[in-house]
Parts: structure tokens; C-alpha cells; sequence
């Protein structure tokens, strides 16, 4: 049990290392997100060229994402332990990047699919090839749409990112993980506590810039 | 029969939607309210079945106040249809329709017989359509359902809110005549919101001509067009009131307004036309034709007069403008 | 046209071989060889898994949909706002962090585990309810007014069914989440079978490991696609119907 003056106690005396871990918690979702965007949204415009194949990686992806994070990683680790890398940061991008895909791609795909119709027919009237057509209406129409998928896939990620700590992907699940082992509740409450408070920033920031990214002529 | 005593309604922040309307809908009459948008046909029919409250007045139907009378068991005796037909996209058709005689107990077999007596009235096979879900069904035939689900228990009363308002003008055309023939064998009390002018004239018994929550004029639909009460109701009948109003006369009226006789002349290569016809049709075939005169000839075709452009302008003289009250 | 098709079709073959390559591999390596040696304690934890789940699951299903109906009554519709954007707010915090958060107030323990596990649940029902049952069209609810259905009637009759679909969303969805959080209970004393996955982390060991996380992943993926199965049968055809009319449409 803890109380709050503990508590306080407790984050004011270790408050550098709390920060540390919160970088090392962005960083670890921030690089997977990159990573996640740069193949999920080519790979989400693509597919919809190609109705078949969207369909069976939307399915995969969707039955992908209902695997429990803890034991992906469970079965992660004995595969990865064949190239050396069964814990540490390696593995915990890998699946970062893998929980992430569904949400982007699958939002990237609906958004550009959604685009009127008719104004893909505008833009062919007037001569936009394909390739710029898809630079300058399909997907600024279809931004808000693409952002939000990042953003489901951020937060999902900062949850994710904290249960890694267990195979020694560092961040704020360190916390909670030697919280637990030593039976320090006020570590643990602080880990979570974070840990909550930083997906609540990358929700209220992204839908922010969300907002900021929709074209100004459909908000 | 539908009574509207004193009834005022005012809405939260002070809209008066409906301001001191008194008027009656006697029994088997089929009443259009008509008037411009947001003048308050829907809020004075949602007053009828008590879907808004009533701040001032009262309203009797079938002789008993809706004050007196729990919502519940009211609306159950009252049909009620709107544009959007608000099927339900769960149930099945027959479900659908059916869905008061089930609330109200009717066994399997009542149900199904109530469910086919009305599909063969408006003309949907009951066996092709029993088990089909609304989203199956084009827009005039989920909307030919709301009408027959409205008349499923048999109430003697129906509110109608624009329930045509939404289909093609060829659908929408079809299915107001084919409602007119069901009313001529169900002879329901009716009010029926409208912002249609020809469709009032076309349905209406009467017409109750709102305008801000007053009724400008209740009379049939004759009467509104000869003898507008004042500028805005002449004016919501518009310029081309004589023309319209040409289609409510048959060329029989003129015969009997003048008294024709018939000259019994044997003109070769005259035109003929049955007295039944309408005068506006009479008149596109004068000038269509470039004749002087038609024959008119009744059932038998015995011959009744002749007709002349001249003729029709002197009856719509008599008839439309000159007549005084 | 045919070239896409073969890319589809050698896609799906590929992780079909992937998958069997996997399991090959796994046995032939003995890594379910806790499953085997100790059928009574894997049946143990697995019971404790289905324990921590569907108590937890069940009193959220039992709590969340009422109290989305309630909010969606005309009296306490000013509150919807209110309980929309806690849910949704609720729904960013990450699941190790709830039960974190739950052992700080009620130590450790099984107690600990389902007030946690139980608390995730809720809010997806919770929201998909309320999203379910405002999504029914106010003409429809309007026509059965005033034809005299009793508000109970309309609720039974035309909006649950209407949110039907919505509602099994939002149950599938706890459900399949908190089967892989309650892999975390054992971090606070609740059991179930994160105890061989955390045991096989903590030993470097792949048989506990696989023994642990297959079953889990293996619960969560066919659960998934049994309420999907569900929701084919208890969703009316003809609202099936209306949502493919109304994305046909867009
Ligand atoms: N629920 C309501 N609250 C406040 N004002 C309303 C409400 N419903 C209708 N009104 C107002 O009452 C007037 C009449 O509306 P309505 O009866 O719907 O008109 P109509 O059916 O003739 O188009 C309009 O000014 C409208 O804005
Ligand atoms: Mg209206």
C-alpha cells in the first residue's frame, strides 16, 4: 500500500532516473512509429490497388493484433534468441512495429479508398498523373483519417512499450517491473502513473495535430 | 373526427409554433395541412398523437381528449406515417407491418390474414415480400410498408407527414393515386401534411392553409383556388391558380352550369370529347387541335353540345373569378 | 487482375507456412514439453486464466451495458458527454498501468487482478453501447413512438437490436484484451498462465516460454473469431443488410 505523500516523496528523490526511463519510453514508441509509418502508409496506398490483396492483409493484421503483447513476446524471444537477440530492444521494436501496422494501414487504405469519387475524376479531367494526384489530393484529403490511425497506434505502443521492460527493452515499464520485484509500491505506482500520463500527452498532442493536418476546406 | 380546440403550442425559448388554431376533422374526411416550411404542420400533427405536448387548448379525437387518455393506448388507435418511413431495419416486413396487431395480441393467424388483405391493397405480393427486410425494398415500396403498417390495427384516425415527400415525382404520382383508391374503400379520417400544392388539390377532401402557426383558410380545394381568402393564400396558390383550378372541373359542369342543349347538328369530322373529362385537358385539345368546336358526347355518346374556347372562358368567368360569396 | 490475385493468394500461403514452419520447429525443439510433463499444472493455470477472465469479463458485460442504456435515456443524456470522453480518456491508459495502479490500492492478489481486469473491460463495452444504441436512427425510434410502443418496447424491439452488432463489437473487443492482460496478473499474484511466460523470461527458457504464450495466443485468436462467428448470428440479417446498404452508399 502507499500513500500520497510517499509517493511524492518517492518521485522527487528519484526523479532522474524517472526521466530517463520516460525518454528511453518515447524513444522506443517514437522510432517504432517511424518505422511503422514508413512501411504501413505506402503499404495502405498500395492496397488499394489491389482489392485482393487487401483484403488478406487486413485480415492477418487484424487477427495479428488480437495476440497478447506478453506472449508475443514469449514466443518472440526463442526465435530471436537464434540470431542472439531473444531480449532487449531489438525484439521489443520488432513488435512494435508489427502491433502497429493494422491501425495505420488499415486507416492509410480507408482513407485514400474514401476519396469522392468525384474528385478523382476533377483531378483526371484536369491532368494530374497518378503520382500527383495521390500527393496532392488523396492523401492531404485523406490526412486526418492516416493521422489517426498513427495516433490509435502511438498509444497502443506506449502500453506495449511498458510491458517490453520485462524482456529488457528499458523505459518506464523498468518501473513497474523492479517496483514488483523489490515490493515497492511507490515505484510501481510511479511507473504506472507515467506510463499513463505519457499516452495521455501522445493522445491530447496527436489528435491536436490531427486537427492541424486536416485541410482547412473539410474540418 | 379530429378536433382542434384553441390549440396553441410554444416551444422551449419561446417559438410559438402553432397559435390558436380551432378546426375540424369531421369523420372519413381526408384533410391536407399545407403550407411553407417551418410554418407548423409537423408540430400540429405531433400534437394529434401527443409526440408534443399541448401548452395550450385541447384536441379530441374520436370525441375523447388526448388529456384524458393514457399516450400509449392513443397512438395505438391513431396510424401514423412519416417521410423518412422509420421502418424498423431489424424486423422482417411482415414483422414490420405488423408490428401493433403483435403489441396489441392478435393471434398468428389474424396477423397473417391483416398482412396480406394489405399488401394485396397496395399491390405487393405478401409471399414475395413477407420475409424481406426493408433495406430489400425500393424507396416507394418501404414507403407503400409505412403506410400499410400505419393501417395494420384498423385506426380509424391517420397522421401523415409529407409520407410521399421523399419519392421520384413518377413514384410519387403512382402512389397517390393508388392511396386515393385505398381511401375511397377505407374511408379513414386523414390529415395529411403536404408543402405540395398540386398534391394537396390532388388528396385533399379540404385544405388547411397555414402560414406562422395560423391557418390562413380551411376550405376545399376548389374554393382555395377560386376564392383565396387574402394575398398570401392566392399568392402560396400562385400565379397560375385558374389553370390549376381547370383540372377540378369536368366539361359536365360546364353543361350543367350552362345548360347546354345539344343542336343535334350532324357535323362530319367534328372531334368528340366525354363530358368526364377534365376541363384542362378539354383546352389542350381545342388548341392542340386547332378546332373550333368539340362535341361533347356522354357514356352512350349521345351528344350533349358543343364546346368552344369561348365557352370554357365564360364558365371560368362565372366559376373562378367572378363568382362573389 | 491474375497477377494480384497470385500475390494475395502466395501471401496467405506463405504465412501459413510460416505458421507451420513455426510449430515444427517448436516441437521438434521440445518447447511444449511443459504442457506434457505437467498436464495438471497447465490445466491449473489455464483454469485460473478462464477464471480471472470470465468473472472479470462477465460482471463488466453485466455492468457496462445497462449503464450505456441508462445514459442514453432522454433524463440522463446530459451525462453522456461526461461518460463518453471518460471512457474514451480511460481507454489511453495502457493495461500493465491499470494493474499496477490496482495493486497500489488493493495490494496483491487474484481481488487485485479482477478489480483490474475488470475495470479494462468496462469501458469498451461501455462505449460501443452508448455508440450502438445513439446510432439507431431517431426517425425510427420516432415512428415506433408514435405508433405506441412503450419507451421498453422500443428498447427491446428496435434499439437493442439496432445496436446489436455494436454492442458485440465492444464485447469482443474487451474480451479478447483482457485474455492477454490477464497474462499480466501474474505480476500481481493473480495467476493464470503469464506465470510460465514471466517464469520462462525470467530462467531464459523456451519451453515455458512457448508452453505459456501459444495457449494465450491460441485463446485470444479463437475467441476472436467465435465472437466474430456470434456476431453473424445474433446481429438481425436485415441490420446486417442496412450496414452494407449504408457503406455501399458512401
Ligand atoms: N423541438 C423543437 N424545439 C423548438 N422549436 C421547434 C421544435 N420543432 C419545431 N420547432 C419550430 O417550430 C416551427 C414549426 O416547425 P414544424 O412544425 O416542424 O414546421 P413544418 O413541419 O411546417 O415545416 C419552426 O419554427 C421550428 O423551428
Ligand atoms: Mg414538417
Amino acid at each position: 500500500m502507499f500513500t500520497i505523500s510517499q509517493l511524492f516523496n518517492y518521485i522527487q528523490s528519484d526523479l532522474g532516473n524517472i526521466i530517463t526511463y520516460t525518454i528511453e519510453h518515447a524513444q522506443l514508441v517514437g522510432l517504432a512509429i517511424l518505422i511503422a509509418i514508413i512501411i504501413g502508409v505506402p503499404l495502405g496506398i498500395y492496397l488499394t490497388t489491389n482489392e485482393e490483396l487487401a483484403e488478406t492483409i487486413l485480415q492477418i493484421a487484424s487477427i495479428f493484433i488480437t495476440i497478447p503483447s506478453i506472449a508475443l513476446f514469449g514466443i518472440m524471444i526463442p526465435i530471436l534468441s537464434n540470431i542472439g537477440q531473444g531480449i532487449g530492444f531489438l525484439p521489443a521494436l520488432i513488435a512494435l512495429v508489427l502491433y502497429s501496422q493494422l491501425p495505420i494501414i488499415r486507416n492509410t487504405y480507408t482513407a485514400i479508398n474514401n476519396v469522392d469519387p468525384n474528385i478523382r475524376d476533377a483531378a483526371k479531367g484536369i491532368g494530374m498523373t497518378n503520382f500527383q494526384r495521390l500527393i496532392k489530393v488523396e492523401i492531404p484529403i485523406g490526412m486526418p483519417l492516416i493521422m489517426a490511425g498513427v495516433r490509435t497506434a502511438t498509444v497502443l505502443n506506449i502500453g506495449i512499450g511498458a510491458i517490453a521492460a520485462f524482456i529488457g527493452s528499458g523505459g518506464l515499464g523498468v518501473l513497474i517491473n523492479s517496483g514488483i520485484s523489490r515490493g515497492n509500491t511507490n515505484m510501481v505506482m510511479t511507473g504506472a502513473i507515467f506510463v499513463s500520463i505519457l499516452a495521455l500527452i501522445a493522445d491530447f498532442l496527436l489528435k491536436w495535430i490531427q486537427k492541424k493536418a486536416t485541410p482547412k476546406g473539410i474540418q | 373526427m379530429i378536433e382542434f380546440q384553441n390549440v396553441s403550442k410554444v416551444y422551449q425559448g419561446d417559438v410559438k409554433a402553432i397559435d390558436d388554431i380551432n378546426m375540424t376533422v369531421n369523420d372519413g374526411e381526408f384533410v391536407i395541412l399545407l403550407g411553407p416550411s417551418g410554418c407548423g404542420k409537423t408540430t400540429l400533427l405531433r400534437m394529434v398523437n401527443v409526440l408534443e405536448s399541448i401548452t395550450e387548448g385541447d384536441i379530441r379525437v374520436q370525441g375523447k381528449s388526448s388529456k384524458e387518455l393514457n399516450p400509449i393506448e392513443l397512438r395505438r388507435n391513431i396510424g401514423y406515417v412519416i417521410q423518412s418511413n422509420g421502418l424498423f431495419p431489424n424486423m422482417t416486413i411482415e414483422d414490420n407491418t405488423m408490428i401493433v396487431p403483435d403489441l396489441l395480441g392478435w393471434d398468428r393467424k389474424k396477423k397473417r390474414n391483416r398482412f396480406n388483405y394489405l399488401m394485396d391493397l397496395v399491390g405487393l405480393n405478401p409471399d414475395d415480400y413477407r420475409k424481406r427486410f426493408p433495406h430489400e425494398l425500393s424507396g416507394g415500396q418501404q414507403q407503400r410498408i409505412g403506410v400499410i403498417r400505419a393501417m395494420a390495427s384498423d385506426p380509424p384516425v391517420m397522421l401523415m407527414d409529407e409520407p410521399f415527400g421523399a419519392l421520384d415525382p413518377i413514384i410519387r404520382h403512382r402512389i397517390q393515386d393508388e392511396f386515393l383508391a385505398i381511401q375511397q374503400e377505407v374511408k379513414k379520417t386523414i390529415l395529411f401534411v403536404s408543402h405540395d400544392i398540386d398534391e394537396a388539390i390532388r388528396m385533399g377532401d379540404r385544405i388547411a392553409l397555414i402560414r406562422e402557426g395560423k391557418i390562413m383558410q380551411y376550405d376545399t380545394p376548389t374554393e382555395i383556388l377560386t376564392h383565396p381568402k387574402n394575398e398570401f393564400v392566392s399568392e402560396f396558390v400562385g400565379q397560375d391558380r385558374v389553370l390549376k383550378s381547370m383540372s377540378l372541373y369536368s366539361v359536365q359542369d360546364l353543361v350543367d352550369a350552362f345548360n347546354l342543349e345539344s343542336s343535334k347538328q350532324e357535323v362530319a369530322d367534328t372531334k368528340m370529347i366525354h363530358s368526364d373529362t377534365s376541363l384542362r385537358v378539354a383546352i389542350s385539345m381545342l388548341l392542340n387541335q386547332e378546332a373550333d368546336q368539340i362535341v361533347i358526347v356522354d357514356q352512350q355518346d349521345n351528344q350533349l353540345g358543343s364546346l368552344t374556347l369561348n365557352l370554357i372562358e365564360k364558365f371560368l368567368h362565372r366559376e373562378v373569378k367572378g363568382k362573389e360569396r | 487482375m491474375n497477377a494480384k490475385k497470385t500475390l494475395a493468394t502466395t501471401t496467405k500461403i506463405i504465412l501459413w507456412l510460416l505458421v507451420i514452419v513455426f510449430f515444427w520447429w517448436a516441437l521438434s525443439n521440445h518447447m511444449f514439453s511443459k504442457i506434457v510433463e505437467q498436464p495438471a499444472q497447465f490445466i491449473s493455470l489455464l483454469e485460473t486464466h478462464l477464471k480471472l477472465v470470465s468473472i472479470s469479463a462477465g460482471i463488466a458485460i453485466l455492468t457496462s451495458i445497462p449503464l450505456g442504456i441508462l445514459i442514453t435515456r432522454p433524463k440522463f443524456r446530459k451525462f453522456e458527454w461526461l461518460i463518453v470522453n471518460t471512457a474514451n480518456l480511460g481507454q489511453t491508459i495502457p493495461s500493465l498501468a491499470i494493474l499496477a495502479l490496482a495493486m497500489g490500492f488493493l495490494g496483491i492478489g487474484i481481488k487485485a487482478a479482477i478489480v483490474a481486469l475488470y475495470i479494462y473491460s468496462l469501458l469498451p463495452i461501455l462505449q460501443n453501447t452508448i455508440a450502438g444504441l445513439d446510432s439507431v436512427n431517431p426517425a425510427t425510434k420516432d415512428a415506433a413512438k408514435g405508433m405506441g410502443l412503450t419507451s421498453t418496447q422500443i428498447l427491446f424491439r428496435v434499439e437493442l437490436p439496432s445496436a446489436a452488432y455494436s454492442i458485440l463489437a465492444g464485447v469482443r473487443t474487451a474480451v479478447v484484451l483482457n485474455i492477454g492482460t490477464a497474462a499480466l496478473a501474474y505480476l500481481i499474484g493473480g495467476g493464470g498462465l503469464g506465470v510460465w511466460i514471466f517464469t520462462g523470461i525470467q530462467l531464459f527458457d523456451n519451453s515455458f516460454l512457448i508452453s505459456g504464450a501459444v495457449p494465450v495466443t491460441l485463446l485470444a485468436v479463437i475467441v476472436d473469431l467465435l465472437f466474430r462467428g456470434l456476431q453473424l448470428l445474433l446481429v438481425p440479417k436485415g441490420l446486417r443488410l442496412a450496414r452494407k446498404a449504408a457503406i455501399d452508399s458512401v
